[in-house]
This record gives C-alpha cells, structure tokens and sequence, in this order.
C-alpha cells in the first residue's frame, strides 16, 4: 500500500465498529489497495477515553469515540446527546449527524484537536431494562436506583430516581442484587452486558435519548492524502453507513425475541405519560445552551437547528 | 526494519535490562519509550515522530492508572497489613489445633488451615509467611515437631494468601486479561482450598509414615467450642468480602474497603495504636504505587508492542505451532515455572501476560469461543479464567523453591536458628504437592471454572 | 554537620551540601507518601460511606466511580520518589548481586541514567497530557468532574522522582569516582535475606525482622 492509516478502536470488533470494517474495504476496493486503513481493536492504539488526544498528536489517523465520554473535550457535540430530542430512528439519527458536522462551530470544536468528523456511528435510544416491580407510570421510577450516566442520569434525578455509580461490566450483577434495580442502555448492550438475563422490564417506548459516537480522522493526514484517495474516503463513507444500519437491524433480529423468550414486560408509555417525562427535559436543554453560550458557543443556534433537522 | 522487527529488538533491549538489574517498571517505560521513537521516526521522520512518540507515551501514566477497577488493590493490600495487628493470627492457629491436632501431623495440619484462613483476608503471600513463622512454629518445636516440618509448612502455607481471595495478584490479572475481578477473585476460592487439602493429605502420609511430628490429642469438646468466638470476628471480614464478590452486593473496591474497615475497628479493638495504624498505611502506599509503576510502566511497553504488532504475531506463532495445545500449554507453565525462579510474581505477570495471554486464549480458539468448539473444553471466559489461576498458581511455587524462594528465606529470617537449607528440603514435599495440584487443576478446569460458573 | 536525615541514613564522611539537597528531598517525598497513604484511608472511608449510603439511606455518593478514578492518581503517583529511594521497585538482583566496587557502581549508576532519561521524556509527555486536558477542556463521563489535577499530579510526582534520580546519579558517581567511600543517598544492595528480614519487618511491624525467636 502507499498509504496505510491506522485506526484506533476499542473492545471487539461488533456491529459498533461495522462501519469502519465497511469503510477500510471500500477505500481498498475504490484504490487498489494502494490506500489501507488498518484497524486496531481493544484499545491496542489508545484508551477510548484517549482518543481524541491520540488523534490530536499524530499517533494515528482514524478513531472512534464517544462525546459523553469526555463532555468537555467536544460540547459541540453533546447537543446531541440531550435527552428527547426525538430522534425517532437510526436514519434520522445519520441525518442530524451530517448536519452537525456542517456547523462552523461544531467544525472548530473539533479543529482544537486536529480532528475532522468523518461519520457517524448511530446508537439507538437508550432505554431502561430492570429487576423486580414494573414501573407503570414516571412517578414510579421516584427512589429507584438506577445505573444512568451523564445528561440520562440527570434526567431520570429529574424524574425522581437515585443516579447510581456501577460500572458497565459490574451491572448484571449490580442488578441481580439489587445494588441498583434497573439500567439504560442500547438494546445491543442490554444483550452484551447481559442485563437482559436478568431484567423483568423494559421501557420500549421511553426513548429518552442515546450518546453520540463519531468516527474522526486526523486533519493534517486527511490534507495529506491525493485528491483520488480523499475521493475514495469520502465516497466510501455512505456504504458504510448502509452497511452499519443494516448490520445493527439483525441485531434487532436478535433482541425482540430475546425479550419475548425471557417473557420480559415491554412496558409502554401513555403519550400523556411521555410528555410529562419529556417536561423534565426542557430545563436540561435550557441549562446547556446556558453553559455552553458562556463557553462563547453559539449554542442556541446549534440547538434550534439540530431540533430543525430532526423534524423535517 | 518493519515495524516487527523493531518490536523484537526493543524485546530483546528489555529482556537483557532486565536481567542487568534495571528497575523492572522504568526498564519496561524505557524500552517502550525508544521503541515508540523508533516506531514514529520511520513513519513520520525524526522531528515529528520523537514528539509523536513522546505524547504517546505522556498519555499512558495517567490513563492506564486512573481505572476503577485498579483502586480496590490499596484497599487488600491494607487489610493484609492490618490483619496482624487484629490478632487474627493466633486466634485461628489456636482454634485449627484444637480441632484438627488429633491429626497425624495434627498441629502441622493446623498451620495449613490457620494460613488458609488468614489467606482470605490477607493478599500477601510473604506477609503471612512471616506472621505464621512467630505463631505456629514455636508450638510445633515445643510438640516434638522437627525443624524442618514447621518452618516447611509454614512457608508453604503462606502461599495459599495469592489464591485464596482477597489477592492483589489475581485483580492485577483480572484487569490486565479484561475479565471480572469478582469472578477471578472467586475462581482462586476453590483451588486455594485445593491446595490446603493436597497440603494436608502429604503431611498427614508423610507424618504418619515418618512418626516425627505426633498428633496432639486431649482437647475436649468444649475447649473446642471455646475457641470459636475467637475466630469469629475473621469470619466476619471474610463473609463480607467472600459475599461482597459472589452475590454482588458491592464491587470489589466497595468489599475491600468494607474489609479493611471492619479489621481496622477490630484492631483498634485488640490495642493498635495510631502508630501502627500509620506504618501500615506507609507500607500500603509504598506497595501501592511500586504496583502502579510497574503496571504503566510495561503498558507503556505494551502500548508500544501494539504499534509495533508483536502480540498478533507471537499469537499467530503459537497457534501455527504442530505440538498438542496441552503440550503447548505445559511448555508455557513450564517456562512460568524458570522465569518465577528468579522475579518478582507480580512483575512476571505483568511482564509477559500481554504476549502470552492471546496466545493462550487464541489457543483455546479465540475470546468469544463456546465450551464444545474450544481446544481445551472451555469457553473462552472460563479459559481466560483458568489460566489465571494456573499463572498464579506457578507463581507461588516459587515462593518455596531455590535459588530465591521469598517465603523460605523469611521463615528463616524471623527464626534465625533454622538455616534456609532446611526449609527448601522440608518444601521438597509440599513441591510436590504442588505439582500435583497443578497436575489437578490441569485435568479438572472445573475445580476453578466451577463457581465464576454460579456467578452467571 | 548535623543534618536531619529522614531516611535515617549516616555517615563519617557526608558532602555536605549534597546531604542537605538529599535531607529536604526527603522530607518532601515523605510528605507525598503521606498525602498518598492517607489517599489510601480516605478512600476506603469513602467506598465504606458509599455502601452504607446505598444500603441504608438509599443515598449512594454521586459519581463514585468519577471521584474514586481522579483521586487514585494521588496513591499511584505521590509515592513514586519515596519508593525509588528506599529501593522499593522491584528488580532481578541475580546478576547484580555477583558485582561488587566499581563494577557494581558503574552499572548502577548506568541502570540509573537509564532511569532519569526515561522519567525526563515522560515529565514532559504527561505534562502534554495535562495541557490538553487543562486547554482544550477535559472531563470524567458521570458527574464532569475536570481531569487536569489528576493529569497534573504524573508531571509533578515524575519531577520529585527525577530530583531525586540526578541525586542517586551523583551518589553513585562519587563511589564510582572511589569505591572505598560509604555509600550515601543511595539504595545499597540487598541478597535474598536482607529482602526477606524487611518484608519481616513490613508484615510484624518495627520491632520484629531481629529474628526474636522467643
Ligand atoms: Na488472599
Ligand atoms: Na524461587
């Protein structure tokens, strides 16, 4: 190859990081083989919480984060990560992505670590799986410890539960004994961490909001490269994608009948209910546009327009 | 020079420094160092990649050290300290030879199972080697036991504190390999009690066969009862700790503090002055952070290694290799068995986990690989787990053989008048008791697998 | 001269000023090991707060995992001076142990030049690490707590770590320079009993590692 870029990921390779397996095959394809992406898993390159650094000096061209992992490093980005925003799908997700990463802002935000945003990767909204009564309205969920980090933790204080700090490794068994009664994740993570086995709910239509994961490439070895290899970067970019919402719809394949299996309660949500979940959101949104306005962002505008995208 | 080839250079670099007598943690960050320069230099040339390579490696210290799961290691590493001072000592010892005395071998037996028990609330091996050597060897003498049993037994016994939980060298594993510290804390359970079994059953033959350590007989019942409440607050510790782990009721950082809190009250209770309470606090910090150098350190040099690919290879090496995996598998216990001879446990580990341990998961056919599809008969969980043990295990066998087996040379440090000779030959048969174990663990994986198993 | 030596050391024949440097060295790495240990204790009391908080008041501390992981770099790091001058990272001694006079100084104090240059890069590197963090803003994923003190505390520790490297430098030069001198500042070497009586000493306390067999 002429061109060999690393990419810095981490864990296994799943249908987290198929976008990025799509990509170094397409690029490959489209040049020959003369411009390969070689990916490294288990965090070989970096810690994931370390990647933006990594990226930011040089260590590797391509890497995988997520913004809740550092809010700080990228408050652009955490726009949206805001809970009920309504995102109602993957593809609207993917929609709302692109449009972030059109914004001078979010470009600049990025631009203090030497990083471009080159996709997305999707998650789907988090939700709430857990052991033991099953929580028929909001009010239900007052006193309930729960596992949620971040802005979900906040919000679900707002709604009355008890913010509890477990690892995500620690949570089947922070589950089983009651050291917390439920915990909000993706479904894919539900099934991997196992929650799923011991779960007797799960909040199907809450869908209060998930965490944004980029994929972001170094900005001096992306103006490095030839007008054709750029070409094939950037062209690779939409099959990807394809291929990543195709993947993660098997693992729903996977995930209903596992609930069904399990006989696990779907509960869900009156829409008088939802709305009044979604009440507790507002101030949440108010507060970051308030924060991030004085950290000079133009942060309204941001918010205003990702809540555009995302209606029309 | 490939990537690859760098990476076996700077092996070969770290293996002679170390030998030289370098401080392993800074021989491990040095090489790794050089290598990521060398590593970013062919790629980026000189200027760029020495600056590239030297932020590479800033961001390791840091990173690699700030983990949950590393902070419940202060946490066994205090409690061990502080057992001694709770009395827990003697109190076991007492009752075990009550109880067990009528034994041939009887008070011999004791030992095994006092150290046994303080084992789980001690994560030192070397540390209980040397409270046991005060308590029990004197009793022993003074029953007609031989020199060379007492101070044996003692340093043997010592080393079931590694396996039995807590142990600081199994969390070091756990979060070196990326598996659940409870679970691998868990796993040592059933081995520790294993070996204390194997321990028991060759003094017992041997005893009864040599006639030179007598059974104590004459205990009535009651004198047997007397000497359970004395033990009981060690109970206690090891209840909240052992139920902390297998029902998760807290997290193994949470059931450490828990631990060492309960046997700082108790000793505070038995007369622990404020004095002691800070040596030990001293010596806690002190091995805290030698294990947290060492842990950057080589993942400094890990780091490196990754850039470089060498664990991918050596992986691919192994795999390709036309031997039986069991005899791959003895070889790789084997040459644990020569490196222990001559470091450090922990450093041992550390050192060569991050080469070996793909290759033995690769081996038993891969990380997410189920029971029936797997080389050695176990999913890759499990596998990932008994190696653990069976690394552990090795490790503390050189505790008891020559040339620099610690627990023998500290039994005969607190008793000066039995030279170090005689306890390397009266381990001889607790050596092979050991073998055995291993020999044990090897052909029933479920004596380790068995309760990570009931975990989920 | 009468300095006070905090790491009980003596000797007949004392550089003076070298002393002192390694007297107040001294008292600043003790004072780390210190602020590390008592890291250790307040920690414990907190993980102790914590179950009791969740158990009994259903009042677990809020970003735990958070505070736990920033306040660890204190006892992985504070203390990294004072075990380097008691001696206390682990090493293979098998070849080292067979040297003696210049030999054994010259590698010595080879090992630790070795060991200086490797802590200077790395000073430097995790202070890049802490710029960042500190420039360009950096926060833990629960409750956002900023990661810069914990990422300052690497390029500091390092530094007390580094000071106290050149000085082990200097001492090993003087006996490189004259074997026949004692040994000041600087970790002498220990055969497999010598280990063995102070890990006595860890586990029983002062008093003990005499070998009092009574
Ligand atoms: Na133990
Ligand atoms: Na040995």
């Amino acid at each position: 190859a002429d061109v060999t870029w690393n990419v810095s990921l981490w864990g296994k390779r799943r249908a987290f990081t198929e976008h990025v397996e799509k990509l170094a095959e397409e690029v490959k394809a489209r040049t020959n083989g003369a411009f390969e992406i070689k990916l490294h898993y288990g965090g070989a390159l970096s810690k994931s919480r370390e990647n933006l650094d990594g990226i930011s000096f040089g260590a590797f061209e391509m890497a995988q984060f997520c913004a809740s992992y550092h809010a700080d490093k990228n408050p652009t980005l955490t726009v949206l990560e805001l809970p009920f925003l309504g995102v109602s799908d993957l593809e609207t997700e993917v929609k709302v992505s692109k449009a972030l990463y059109e914004h001078p802002a979010v470009q600049q935000d990025l631009g203090r670590w030497n990083a471009k945003l080159l996709m997305p990767s999707p998650m789907p909204q988090y939700n709430f799986a857990g052991k033991g009564d099953v929580p028929a309205s909001i009010s239900d969920f007052e006193g309930m410890r729960v596992r949620a980090l971040g802005g979900l933790g906040k919000l679900m204080e707002a709604a009355g539960a008890v913010p509890t700090s477990v690892t995500a490794s620690e949570t089947y068994q922070a589950i089983d004994s009651g050291t917390v009664q439920a915990a909000g994740f993706a479904p894919h993570a539900h099934l991997s961490f196992k929650v799923v086995e011991v779960a007797d709910w799960w909040t199907k239509n809450l869908n209060p909001g998930t965490v944004h994961c980029p994929v972001v490439v170094n900005v001096d070895a992306y103006n490095a490269l030839s007008d054709e290899f750029k070409a094939a970067l950037d062209e690779s970019v939409d099959p990807a994608i394809a291929h990543y919402l195709d993947t993660y719809a098997a693992v729903y394949d996977k995930w209903w009948p596992e609930l069904e299996n399990r006989g696990i309660t779907q509960i869900e949500f009156s829409d008088d209910e939802l709305a009044s979940f979604s009440e507790k959101a507002g101030p949440i949104h108010a507060a970051w546009v308030e924060e991030q306005s004085a950290n000079g962002l133009p942060a309204q505008e941001i918010l205003d327009m990702v809540k555009k995208t995302i209606a029309e | 020079m490939t990537p690859f080839d760098v990476g076996m250079m700077m092996t070969g670099v770290l293996l002679v420094l170390v030998i030289l007598g370098v401080r392993v943690a800074f021989a491990a960050a040095f090489t790794g160092l050089v290598g990521l320069i060398i590593h970013f230099s062919m790629m980026q040339g000189f200027e760029r990649g020495f600056m590239t390579a030297i932020k590479m490696a800033g961001t390791i210290p840091h990173s690699k050290s700030v983990t949950y799961a590393l902070s419940v290691l202060p946490t066994f590493i205090l409690i061990g300290f502080l057992a001694f001072y709770a009395g827990f000592t003697k109190q076991l010892f007492e009752a075990a030879k009550r109880w067990l005395g009528w034994l041939p071998g009887g008070m011999a037996v004791g030992t095994v199972f006092s150290t046994a028990g303080f084992a789980a609330v001690s994560g030192a091996s070397v540390a209980t080697a040397a409270v046991f050597a005060r308590v029990a060897i004197p009793e022993m003498l003074a029953n007609g036991y031989s020199k060379r049993l007492s101070a044996a037994v003692v340093a043997a016994g010592g080393t079931l504190a590694s396996l039995i939980p807590p142990s600081a060298i199994l969390v070091i594993y756990a979060i070196l390999v990326e598996q659940s510290v409870g679970k691998l804390l868990i796993a040592g359970f059933l081995p520790g009690v294993f070996s204390a079994l194997v321990y028991v059953a060759i003094i017992v033959g041997v005893s009864a066969w040599r006639g030179d350590a007598p059974a104590i007989k004459g205990f009535t019942w009651k004198q047997r009862f007397e000497s359970i409440p004395g033990t009981l607050p060690i109970i206690a510790v090891i209840a909240i700790i052992f139920c902390s782990f297998f029902f998760g009721l807290a997290t193994p950082t949470e059931a450490g503090s828990l631990g060492a809190f309960v046997v700082l009250m108790v000793a505070f209770a038995k007369g622990m002055k404020t004095k002691q309470l800070f040596q030990a606090l001293h010596e806690t910090a002190k091995l805290t952070v030698m294990i947290f150098t060492l842990i950057w350190g080589v993942l400094v040099y890990v780091r490196f290694l990754g850039f470089a690919g060498l664990p991918d290879a050596f992986r691919d090496f192994i795999v390709a290799l036309e031997f039986s995996p069991w005899l791959i598998m003895i070889c790789i216990l084997l040459a644990y068995a020569v490196l222990g001879m001559f470091m450090d446990a922990i450093g041992m580990l550390i050192l060569t986990l991050p080469v070996v341990y793909p290759a033995v998961m690769a081996l038993n056919g891969g990380e997410g690989v189920s029971a029936a599809d797997s080389t050695f008969g176990m999913s890759g969980e499990a596998c990932a787990i008994w190696f653990g043990i069976l690394v552990v295990k090795m490790a503390e066998l050189c505790l008891i053989t020559p040339p620099i087996g610690l627990n023998c040379f500290v039994v005969s440090g607190v008793r000066p008048d039995i030279p170090v000779q005689e306890v390397f030959r009266g381990c001889v048969p607790f050596f092979a008791a050991d073998v055995l174990t291993i020999a044990g663990l090897l052909a029933f994986p479920s004596i380790i697998t068995f309760l990570p198993a009931l975990m989920g | 001269m009468t300095n006070p030596d905090p790491g009980g050391r003596s000797d007949p024949e004392r550089p003076a000023t070298y002393i002192r440097f390694d007297g107040m060295l001294g008292y600043v790495e003790n004072g780390f090991n210190l602020i590390a240990a008592f890291s250790i204790l307040s920690l414990m009391l907190l993980a102790v707060a914590q179950v009791l908080g969740r158990l009994v008041l259903n009042a677990p501390i809020p970003g735990f995992i958070d505070i736990t992981e920033q306040a660890m770099a204190i006892f992985a790091f504070m203390g990294v001076a004072y075990c380097q001058r008691v001696g206390g990272h682990i090493r293979m001694e098998i070849v080292l142990g067979k040297l003696h006079g210049r030999t054994l100084y010259i590698c010595e104090m080879l090992g630790v030049i070795l060991i200086a240059f490797t802590v200077a890069l790395l000073i430097w590197g995790s202070w890049f690490h802490f710029d960042r963090s500190w420039n360009f803003g950096d926060s833990t994923m629960d409750i956002r707590l900023p990661t810069w003190p914990s990422k300052l505390v690497i390029p500091v520790a390092l530094s007390v770590l580094f000071l106290r490297l050149l000085l082990q430098i200097y001492g090993y030069a003087r006996l490189v320079a004259n074997p026949d001198r004692d040994p000041v500042g600087v970790p002498v070497i220990h055969d497999v009993e010598e280990v063995a009586k102070h890990e006595i000493e860890e586990a029983l306390g002062d008093d003990a590692g005499k070998g009092g067999a009574k």
